[in-house]
């Protein structure tokens, strides 16, 4: 290695291979080598710097008197630190020097290490005097126009943004001086869009007289950053114009009337913004961006003070004023564009009394936390988790709920407005250091970065040289760290973390410093304040919710440390379900169950998938909360995905045999059978809200749970009968219903058909002893199964036991032989007791009484033709129940279950092909509604677009029903037509927060569609 | 609150206003009215005047009749015929009809316009509208002796009458209108005896809607005071013309009309040639709404200039859809004319689904026929059907069951107002069945 390389890598050179073939160039060749170097490596980029300088010196040969300048401290002449960082940081500003090497000068003298910013009325001047204006003038009016102006306005802003970035680039902590350059930049663009209104005036007084030009106040008003005295260096600049008639003092009229007004601002506002931007030999310096005016795109160029006010208090929307929070006058007519802040002022701080006003916080908030999906989103400093976005959000969030009531908040510019929230106590000062910290940091890598080209990026470099240079460039030029490119990236992983984290330590942590003593570091938001904040959460009992916090956080216990630590966190996640409150109640109950088990704390502190999980089941879930509560071990299923997968039929039936062999006793053994019934009940619900479970799995793993239940209490049932001795006959339970086509859901009964088979060999004589037997088994099974325990199981859902649709109703037997089956079908049978075979699937009880039932059932459920009597009595059925069987006053229409195109009308439209075609085609053989949708499709007796909409509105009806149970706890089958009940559901259903309108518009038009293709295949 | 709400109190009080009537619509278009006295008026602002939906027709089922209306400060206005000159003033506003939650009611007319406007604006567009309203001017609203309603007049089209009831009338009835900040176009004596026609000028949709319906209250109280009596019955006489709603329809795109376009056929844009096939091709569907009653099929029918085929024309008068005659360089004048509306429609629902209707057609970019250049009525049927000039419904029966068949109604309506409108024709077509009429018993009781 040479021991130039060396040279090279030790003054901080990265692409040494271009950086040796430049230091042989011609310009650099009476210059020492050593000397140069080492001036070279104060530069952020030596690399850049070297080439820039190259360039430099080629182009302007005399540039190199400037490399040195004299020791102020009288000895040898020194190396210009200036001009070096300067090329080092910024190609873009080298390349405007050789552009224009009479501003070669601003780098002359040594920047102090902690600049002031320039003053703003010295660059208005400057820029004003640099197009020939009149800088004591009242409208001043540029000497020249066109290409002349134009050269002599841009030139004259990138020499002061040299000057500018010399003192930036000086600076001991960039960090610190970032809201001096940012202040310095927006007056810099003040004092560029001053000069180009002078060149505006004369080149329209040019074209329409220059009288009509006087005669025209006009004002530009900064909005965005520029408004807010926070520029980035390169950025859009937004702004809105006001213009008015000068008022003759003679006669106290106007001299111009509106319209003529807005004719002549309009030329001077589109001139401005070509002196600004238009393409020139001297580029533009930035788009003059004037969207942001009522009406937008479309709207007027210029407006009048009343225009604008009568617009504001008519039509404009909640984000136009929030807009206006930034407005400032920048330039122009000072005293017109101050009684314009001064009349929107007070509707922008009414605007948070508005209606909706919760909903666009929450929206805000979600715009916060929503990650931005993106390609490019981990390499965004702006958008993104933990992004700039992030911190001004939540700064803005703060100044507006607390804004209205607090005027010291009423600040334009994000730092500024931290330290005033720091003040007033909104925020805690440790908190408010960090975040005005990281906010700064974050500015400074935009800063850096834009600087280079001067191009509007805010992506993070990938290549590993720009890194390195920028890692050096955030820390000043005393520090003699070298950082490096993975230094910098793990810095500023680190900053996004704890911004994303911050938000909701800041927003909600003073809520709880005023329910408990938290250190003095806390802010302690006043009571009314804090519940403000609740409020705009969305939780509706802000006084309930402060109790709850209270006791969640009093006391010395390690949980209340805890939960000090984390109710912040958790307090965001509870707001995000459809009812706050309840969650915070229900997290409060969980809490105080759980509170000294260890592994709870820890699941909490260590698990925050699990823990997010834990406050969205309980702010939309009734169902889930209340189990939660008597069995709140269940919790720690959410810390484990493993846990929340359905237990499978045969573990079930394994763990109930196992209990069954340890207790004996009836009373026991059902006591164990009905509590493991409810855990699984319990473990699919939180599947099925953390959407772990697909509609199907859900029934199915329902089904499972309710069979190994209905398996258990037979076995108790039977040993309890049978006492010992032989048994007589054997009981088989046959599903029927949605329970045999295991489509049920979280209230569901269980329908049931009781058969039994007398033993082989058993004498005539004992065949009623043996009826007798099977009654009393089932009837000891119901009883089993439903009736109420000692002490109580809390929150029980009792699987009640329904027997109805057997032969004859509840006029007939509630259990017959197989034999007495077949005669009954064999001789009585009608149409719609085959049509319920279909859905009979065994279910409990002994395989071969299984396997002839089946045999028994497959002849009359397929039949090998429908008569039409049989299908004219399904129809009239059918018929009758549609204006019986609904509920009094129940709108058909939101019925999911016996409405227009609800369950019932797919399912009989299904079942009545399945009597037509299931003896033709074994597909059709199923007693599950969808399985026999999809075939009869397949084999063309459905078309496949009716087939979609009646599964879509089946399945729909299906969500809803569960949903309702999911969310109130109750069973319904009707939509609920309350907002938020509807919310609520819609969210179980899948649907995004706020569309509960969508939802249930959605399924209104799904189940008419649904009813229309009913009534004609099935009424034909 | 904001400044128009200020605004209204601060008028209230200055007026001497003793009563604000809060109006709505129900789904059939009957004006419904409460009054609030002036102290409440803050309150209905913020928190909307609790009513019981369930006594509205179409509003609310009965199980769930909590509704709230919430004024609407925009459209406040002091009633002229009411209050004594200067002081004891009633006025009125309209209102939105909300549920308890605060959300626009699914099911209020108003709000339907109001979402088809809003995705009119999605598109660009903002729609403007110009009714010019047909009604009869009766003696009495009894019928005469001879079960006939009883015309004020005698005269026909443009018949200027000396001391006419009717032109009285028009004066006192356009005055009253200006004072309400209607503007009127036009007036003039039409076909039928007592037959009046009265243009307004045109507005965007739904200020145009809100005028119609103060619009015939106005009608109605003139009429009141001057001993007469006013109807917007489809067809109230079997031998004279029906009172129809003629509206010329316009969208703008900012500035400009997008219906225009100079040196095209008819200087016809392709956005009015998509908006009308839109408005033809879906007009079976919607005939329902905008011909909501059994009567309103004797108009369409009836002969005369109603227009009852699926048709348009450039200055045919026999035309369901017609693009009337501009004069040059009045670009901006561009627009197309319904026929079709009769003035007992609702005018809420009847413009949703007309802009709805052409929206789709714009949309979906549906071709337009041709042009037809003869008067269609005099063609045969075999004639109509070769050049595609489908009939209109022939009976509100006829048109229910096109309504019921159509995707495109409940999704402008929304599903509840769909199903709320079809229940209530359905029962209205149920009842007129139910009717012997006098023809019958004229015709056969004598012979049978």
């Amino acid at each position: 290695m040479s021991s130039l390389t060396r040279t090279l890598i030790s003054r901080g050179f990265s692409d040494l291979e271009t950086s040796e073939r430049f230091l042989g160039f011609s310009e650099l060749a009476d210059i020492d080598q050593g000397t140069l170097l080492d001036a070279l490596s104060v530069a952020d980029n030596p690399d850049l710097a070297l080439q820039s300088l190259v360039r430099l010196l080629s182009a302007v040969p005399e540039a190199r008197t400037k490399l040195t300048m004299a020791d102020p401290e009288g000895g040898e002449p020194i190396s210009n630190e200036s001009l070096f960082r300067l090329l080092g940081a910024s190609e873009a500003l080298a390349e405007f020097l050789m552009r224009h090497p009479e501003h070669l000068d601003v780098v002359d003298g040594v920047p102090s290490i902690e600049p002031m910013a320039a003053d703003a009325a010295g660059l208005r001047a400057s820029v004003l005097r640099a197009v020939g204006a009149d800088t004591a003038a009242e409208m001043p009016t540029a000497a020249m126009t066109g290409i002349t102006a134009r050269l002599a306005l841009r030139s004259r802003y990138r020499r002061h943004l040299c000057e500018l970035a010399v003192r930036d680039l000086g600076a001991a902590s960039p960090q610190s001086v970032m809201p001096l350059v940012g202040a310095e930049l927006a007056d810099l663009a003040a004092a560029a869009l001053e000069g180009a209104l002078a060149v505006a005036r004369a080149e329209v007084g040019e074209a329409q007289g220059s009288d009509k030009v006087a005669a025209v106040r006009f004002a530009v008003l900064g909005m965005g950053k520029c408004g807010a005295r926070e520029l980035n260096y390169i950025s859009d600049v937004d702004v809105m114009y006001v213009v008015e008639s000068v008022v003759d003092p003679a006669t106290g009229a106007s001299v111009l009337d509106e319209g003529e007004v807005v004719k002549v601002g309009s030329a001077m506002a589109t001139a401005l913004s070509r002196a600004i931007y238009a393409p020139e030999r001297e580029p533009g310096l930035w788009e003059v961006d004037a969207n942001l005016r009522p009406e937008g795109k479309d709207g007027q160029l210029v407006r009048t003070l009343d225009s604008y006010l009568a617009y504001y208090q008519r039509w404009a929307q909640s984000w136009e004023f929030q807009a206006l929070l930034k407005a400032r006058t920048i330039a122009g007519d000072q005293s017109l564009g101050e009684s314009f802040e001064a009349a929107v002022a007070p509707l922008i701080w009414a605007s948070s009394e508005r209606e909706g006003f919760v909903e666009s916080v929450q929206a805000m908030r979600r715009r916060v936390t929503a990650n931005i999906r993106d390609s490019e989103a981990d390499r965004q400093i702006k958008l993104g988790k933990g992004g700039l976005r992030d911190v001004e959000f939540t700064v803005q969030l703060l100044q507006l709920v607390h804004g209205k009531n607090d005027p010291s908040l009423r600040i334009r510019s994000t730092t500024a407005a931290i330290d005033a929230l720091t003040k007033a106590g909104y925020i805690g000062r440790t908190d408010a250091a960090l975040l005005r910290n990281h906010y700064t940091y974050l500015r400074v890598l935009e800063h850096r970065i834009q600087l280079v080209q001067m191009r509007r990026t805010h992506m993070m470099p990938t290549a590993p040289e720009q890194l390195r240079a920028l890692a050096r460039s955030l820390e000043g030029p005393l520090s003699l760290k070298r950082p490096s490119a993975d230094s910098l990236l793990a810095d500023w992983a680190r900053v996004k973390r704890s911004v994303s984290s911050l938000h909701e330590q800041i927003f909600y942590r003073p809520i709880l410093a005023t329910a408990a003593h938290l250190s003095a570091e806390d802010a302690a938001l006043t009571s009314d304040a804090a519940r403000a904040r609740l409020a705009a959460l969305g939780y509706r009992d802000a006084a309930g919710a402060t109790r709850h916090i209270e006791a969640l956080t009093a006391g010395v216990s390690r949980r209340a440390a805890l939960q000090r630590q984390l109710l912040p966190v958790l307090l965001g996640w509870l707001a995000d379900g459809v009812d706050p409150d309840a969650g915070l109640l229900a997290f409060r109950r969980v809490s105080d169950a759980l509170g000294t088990s260890h592994w709870y704390l820890g699941m909490l502190r260590d698990h925050q998938a699990a823990a997010e999980r834990l406050c969205y089941l309980l702010s939309s879930s009734r169902l889930v909360s209340d189990l939660l509560e008597v069995s709140p071990e269940a919790t720690a299923w959410l810390g484990n995905s493993k846990e929340l997968v359905p237990v499978s039929f045969e573990s079930q039936w394994t763990e109930i045999q196992s209990k069954l062999s340890r207790h004996r006793e009836g009373s026991e053994a059902i006591r164990l059978i009905r509590l493991l019934r409810q855990r699984e009940i319990l473990r699919i619900g939180i599947a099925d809200s953390c959407s772990l479970l697909a509609q199907d799995e859900v029934s199915a793993a329902l089904s499972d749970t309710d069979r190994a239940a209905v398996l258990g209490a037979l076995m108790v049932a039977e040993e309890e009968i049978y006492a010992g001795s032989e048994p007589l006959t054997q009981v088989l339970v046959v599903a029927m219903g949605r329970q045999g086509g295991r489509e049920i859901g979280y209230g569901s009964d269980a329908d049931v058909l009781f058969v039994h088979q007398p033993v082989a060999d058993l004498p005539e004589s004992q065949n009623e002893a043996a009826t007798q037997q099977a009654k009393a088994i089932v009837q000891r099974l119901t009883a089993l199964l439903t009736a109420p325990l000692r002490p109580a199981i809390q929150a029980e859902r009792v699987l009640s036991v329904d027997a109805d649709l057997r032969p004859e109703g509840r006029n007939g037997p509630l259990v017959r032989s197989l034999e007495a089956y077949r005669e009954y079908y064999a001789r009585w049978s009608s149409t719609w007791e085959a049509q319920a075979l279909l859905r009979a699937l065994p279910m409990a009880g002994s395989d071969a009484v299984a396997e002839g039932f089946v045999a028994m059932a497959d002849p009359i459920r397929y039949p090998q033709s429908l008569s039409e009597d049989g299908l004219r009595e399904i129809k009239r059925i059918k018929a009758r129940m549609e204006s019986e069987r609904l509920p009094r006053g129940a709108d058909p229409a939101r019925h999911v279950k016996l409405g227009r195109g609800g369950l019932s009308d797919v399912e009989w439209l299904v079942q009545l092909l399945q009597l037509k075609h299931a003896h033709t085609y074994a597909e059709l053989r199923t007693t599950q509604t969808l399985p026999a949708l999809h075939a009869a499709q397949a084999l063309g007796l459905v078309d496949a677009a009716d087939a979609e909409i009646l599964e879509s509105a089946w399945r729909l009806a299906g969500r809803i029903r569960n949903a309702n149970v999911m969310w109130t706890g109750t069973p319904s089958d009707l939509l609920p037509t309350a907002r938020r009940d509807l919310e609520a559901v819609a969210r179980l259903c899948g649907y995004e927060q706020g569309s509960a309108a969508v939802f249930e518009e959605n399924y209104l038009s799904l189940t008419r569609r649904a009813r229309a293709v009913f009534e004609r295949l099935f009424y034909g | 609150m904001n400044r128009q709400q200020e605004f209204v109190l601060r008028t209230i009080e200055e007026r001497d206003v003793r009563f604000v009537r809060l109006w709505f619509t129900d789904v059939v278009g009957s004006l419904k009215s409460v009054a609030l006295a002036p102290a409440e008026v803050e309150g209905a602002f913020e928190e909307g005047l609790g009513f019981d939906g369930s006594a509205i027709e179409g509003l609310a089922r009965i199980f769930e009749s909590d509704m709230l209306a919430q004024p609407d400060p925009s459209t406040f206005q002091i009633l002229p015929w009411r209050g004594n000159g200067k002081s004891e003033q009633t006025s009125r506003m309209f209102c939105d009809v909300l549920t308890p939650d605060g959300e626009p009611s699914a099911a209020d007319p108003r709000n339907v316009l109001k979402r088809t406007l809003a995705k009119a604006a999605d598109m660009g567009f903002t729609c403007y509208t110009h009714p010019e309203i047909e009604f009869y001017l009766l003696k009495s609203d009894k019928p005469g002796p001879d079960g006939i309603p009883v015309p004020v007049d005698q005269a026909g089209y443009f018949d200027h009458v000396p001391g006419g009831v009717a032109q009285d009338f028009r004066r006192t009835a356009v005055t009253m209108l200006e004072d309400v900040g209607i503007s009127v176009e036009f007036s003039h004596h039409e076909g039928g005896p007592g037959q009046n026609e009265i243009d307004l000028r045109y507005a965007d949709a739904l200020q145009t809607a809100d005028n119609i319906m103060t619009f015939r209250t106005v009608i109605r109280e003139v009429a009141i005071q001057q001993g007469t009596y006013a109807t917007f019955m489809p067809k109230p006489f079997s031998e004279h013309p029906g009172s129809g709603m003629h509206t010329h329809f316009s969208l703008f795109e900012g500035d400009s009309n997008a219906f225009h376009e100079p040196g095209a056929e008819y200087q016809l844009s392709r956005t009015a040639r998509q908006f009308m096939a839109g408005i033809l091709k879906h007009a079976p569907e919607f005939t329902a709404v905008t011909n909501q009653f059994v009567n309103s099929y004797k108009r369409l029918w009836g002969g005369g200039e109603a227009p009852s085929y699926l048709s348009w024309g450039h200055n045919n008068r026999s035309a369901l859809m017609r693009v009337p005659l501009y004069k040059p360089g009045k670009g901006q004048a561009a627009r197309l004319e319904y026929r079709g509306i009769d003035s007992a429609a609702n005018p809420y629902l009847a413009y949703a689904v007309l802009l709805g209707a052409g929206l789709k057609g714009i949309e979906e970019g549906y071709e337009l026929p041709d042009a037809a250049v003869e008067d269609i009525s005099a063609l045969s049927s075999a004639e109509r059907r070769i050049l595609g000039h489908d009939p209109l419904p022939s009976s509100l029966h006829d048109a229910i069951r096109q309504m019921e068949e159509s995707e495109l109604m409940p999704e402008i309506l929304g599903e509840q107002v769909f199903e709320n409108f079809l229940r209530n024709k359905r029962a209205e077509w149920q009842e007129y069945r139910l009717q012997v009429t006098p023809y019958e018993i004229n015709r056969y009781l004598g012979v049978l």
